[in-house]
């Protein structure tokens, strides 16, 4: 029998995880538009987005946001109101959050500081987004509370290319 | 103030009313419903060259499939309605905000009186549609030169019939111009008025309410009003940090505030679109601005116009 480890995370389940949509919006409070396949630009960010062109809401602020991501789970815990913040369940569809990418079976709680793969490219996590008023604003809906700790992660692009719906995600 | 969403919306409809007035029919190219207008809304048209104008809507506010709005040509104007002109045609793509309201019916209100002249109908026009399906009691007083400079007149007698009344000045037809003080003369407690039109016809109407209770009488304008006396300096306070900027005479708080590093989010910088108020902590404010009521100018000032006296702290 082997003995136990003395590091947990040696335990912690393999994941793998899969891209759903990509959204870029080209310049700050724009509806985010969806896109089949996206360009990612190491050190820079998403072709046509906001961020890639420095026209973003936080453009002139230091933080890395090559590329946002939100998990879609996020995205169904609020549309069944867990926990229960709020009077009743708030929708956000993956067009509204503002994040780049809508990812499946990925903790982006773990990928702070670490490197992982979206098809063809691979990002670094920077920090987990923090939820802001002004998306609470721009869709009139509750969700500054909702989304706390749980907003998303910023990422940093290390190595560029073409992703598509569907790419897989894995840590490296 | 709040953020709004800026949608990229397809022009399906243009049409010319007369006296220079276009009406555009909006839709979304990709989705079915747009976010739900009120009665009273307007959205921002975002010019292509980075100027921002604000537009009421006019078509039927429980309808979110589109959004109508209507824009008179004005060939003396700051080149806002021009741009349109030229520039918005079927087919089009037009980048519109999301809606905002600072023009609202007053839900305890038992008798509406809706007061427009020339292309200040189009919030009334909205508003009168919601009210005769709510089943609520209004009435509407339209003034224009003559009924060829009334735009959306047809409309208007088939929604309204007997309550609405035309007042044109200068066709022989008509009544002459609008006379607030006989319209208004009746006032009893539940009425509210709302004046959507040029300076004149709502000083016309402040004059006939003077003595009526506060908060019955609304007004939307798109005209900038003009300065309340000379621009002076003056000093802001930021009130978490302690930190102060001096405002020149020539400049606007706003501008100040930017270049101090402090994100401010602006639109007309007329002082009527609302975009860009912050609160106010301490201090006397020359509001200049047609968007705050008597309740906001109490906690915030729009930064792109108003001014202050002394020293105002700001509350960020």
């Amino acid at each position: 029998m082997p003995s136990a480890s003395p590091r947990p995370e040696a335990d912690a389940p393999a994941w793998r995880g899969t891209l759903l949509h990509i959204h870029i919006a080209p310049a700050a409070s724009y509806e985010m538009e969806e896109l089949t396949e996206a360009r990612l630009v190491a050190g820079r960010g998403i072709e046509g987005d906001r961020y890639f062109l420095g026209k973003g809401t936080y453009s002139n602020l230091p933080a890395v946001r090559e590329v946002t991501l939100i998990e879609s789970e996020v995205l169904e815990a609020l549309a069944r109101n867990d926990p229960p913040l709020q009077s009743a369940p708030v929708e956000l569809a993956p067009h509204e959050h503002r994040r780049n990418l809508t990812v499946r079976g990925v903790p982006l709680g773990h990928l702070v500081g670490r490197r992982f793969r979206v098809g063809e490219t691979v990002l670094r996590g920077a920090r987990i987004n923090f939820p802001c008023k002004y998306l609470e604003q721009l869709l009139d809906r509750p969700l500054y509370l909702p989304l706390y700790n749980r907003a998303g992660l910023n990422c940093a692009i290390e190595t560029g290319g073409v992703i598509r719906p569907g790419d897989a995600i894995e840590a490296l | 103030m709040s953020a709004r969403l800026i949608l990229k919306l397809e022009v399906v409809q243009a049409d010319e009313l007369g006296a220079g007035v276009r009406r555009l029919v909006l839709k979304h190219p990709r989705r079915p419903l747009l976010p739900s207008p009120e009665p009273g809304s307007h959205v921002d048209v975002h010019l292509g060259d980075g100027r921002v104008r604000q537009y009421s809507l006019c078509g039927d506010p429980a309808d979110a499939s589109c959004y109508s709005l209507a824009v008179k040509l004005e060939p003396q104007g700051r080149g806002g309605s021009r741009w349109v002109h030229e520039h918005l045609r079927p087919g089009a793509i037009a980048h519109v905000s999301a809606p905002r309201n600072h023009f609202r019916l007053a839900p305890q209100a038992t008798r509406h009186v809706l007061v427009a002249a020339g292309i200040g109908v189009t919030p009334l026009l909205a508003m009168a549609r919601h009210l005769l399906r709510a089943g609520a009691p209004v009435e509407m007083h339209y003034g224009a030169p003559g009924p060829e400079a009334a735009p959306f007149l047809p409309e208007l007698e088939a929604l309204l019939g007997e309550r609405l009344q035309v007042w044109w000045s200068r066709a022989p037809s008509g009544r002459g111009r609008f006379d607030a003080e006989h319209v208004l003369a009746r006032r009893d407690e539940g009425t509210h008025v709302y004046v959507c039109g040029p300076p004149g016809l709502l000083a016309s109407v402040r004059a006939a309410t003077a003595s009526w209770a506060s908060g019955r009488v609304h007004a939307e304008s798109f005209v900038p009003l003009a300065p309340a006396g000379p621009a002076g300096p003056f000093e802001l306070e930021i009130r978490s940090t302690g930190q102060r900027l001096s405002v020149p005479a020539e400049r606007s708080a706003l501008s100040v505030l930017r270049e101090a590093g402090l994100i401010v989010a602006s639109a007309c910088e007329i002082g009527v679109c609302g975009a860009c108020e912050r609160p106010v902590a301490a201090g006397t404010v020359l509001h200049r601005d047609v968007v705050l009521d008597e309740a906001g100018r109490a906690r915030a000032m729009m930064t792109c116009v108003s001014r202050g006296q002394g020293r105002v702290v700001l509350d960020l």
